[in-house]
């Protein structure tokens, strides 16, 4: 098969989450919520979150890198919210821009499915990653690393 | 435990075209000349289109097919390198109920005068959505048409 020079890639993050599929839901639709676990998890400092949830809304979010050869660099990820189900499923698109460069664009899927008093939150991202990107590893131990925040921020 | 409702897949499509990788460029990023190979199934009736293509832009296409149902396709542009490549994420509905959400990934190779297109859905299917062969299917017809626009001249 031909070669491109897009890379596209696929993975899961299942989790067991003790909170109802409603409460795990408001942690991603409301913009306050949002923002303490994803924004402000993230490994640097937040310049801007904003976040319209609705099918077709926006969110953006640019964090200044703190450490690495990446340090003082702007990273942003633009979304767009492609299909929402409430406490149910969440569809969006997103790409990830480091300085001036685009690296990756994704569409995530994140599934919130009953069990017992709690959830079992499935996230699928479909990854692809454009020159200079982190790459499916990396990317998906990032997500890994904000999941543990939303359990986190869900347990306060 | 709730069953998902959404089953992802990917699949890839390549196709040679006659012509250079601006002219294939052209076909998706010029409203005129995408109208005339992009559209559905013959005997489906096209009630609006809108496009905007740049980052960021989206484009909605609505049509009525020959059973009389309504459908409708959202697409938002990621990603654009001019004559290289195109990323955009779209949703399906039907009768204003969605079936699908995808990203796919247009990637245009110059080989000598002709184009080498590679073409990558990653798709994620719900309840009631034709599911991968018959979308894959459904792009095959649509590359197959797009390829009549470079008529030898």
């Amino acid at each position: 098969m031909t070669q491109g020079c897009v890379t596209h890639s696929t993975f899961i993050i299942e989790r067991n989450l003790a909170s109802s599929p409603e409460r795990v839901f408001a942690a991603w639709s409301d913009p306050v919520q949002k923002r303490r676990w994803y924004a402000e998890g993230e490994r640097g400092s937040v310049e801007a979150h904003h976040l319209d949830f609705r099918v077709g809304g926006s969110e953006h979010t640019t964090t200044i890198i703190g450490g690495g050869p990446f340090k003082g660099t702007a990273l942003t990820n633009d979304s767009v919210y492609l299909d929402i189900v409430p406490n149910q499923r969440i569809v969006f698109a997103y790409t990830m821009t480091l300085g001036e460069k685009r690296i990756s664009a994704s569409q995530a899927t994140v599934e919130f499915l009953a069990d017992g008093k709690g959830t079992i939150m499935a996230f699928t991202e479909q990854s692809a990653f454009f020159e200079g990107a982190d790459g499916a590893e990396m990317r998906e131990q990032g997500w890994k690393s904000l999941v543990g925040q939303l359990e986190k921020f869900l347990a306060r | 435990m709730e069953k998902s409702s959404v089953t992802h897949a990917t699949f890839t499509i390549e196709r040679t075209y006659p012509v250079t990788p601006d002219q294939v460029f052209a076909a998706f990023a010029d409203p005129a000349k995408k109208r005339r190979w992009f559209f559905p199934e013959q005997g489906a009736q096209v009630e609006e289109h809108e496009m905007n293509f740049h980052v960021g832009g989206a484009e909605r296409k609505t049509f009525r097919v020959e059973q009389g149902m309504s459908c409708r396709n959202e697409t938002f542009y990621q990603d654009i390198v001019p004559d290289e490549r195109i990323v955009f994420a779209y949703t399906m509905s039907v009768e204003g109920r969605p079936i699908s959400s995808s990203q796919s990934t247009v990637e245009l190779l110059p080989d000598g005068k002709k184009t080498r297109l590679l073409f990558t859905e990653q798709a994620a299917f719900f309840e009631g959505a034709d599911g991968p062969e018959m979308r894959q299917s459904g792009w095959n017809s649509l590359f197959t048409r797009l390829n009549s626009q470079f008529a030898q001249s």
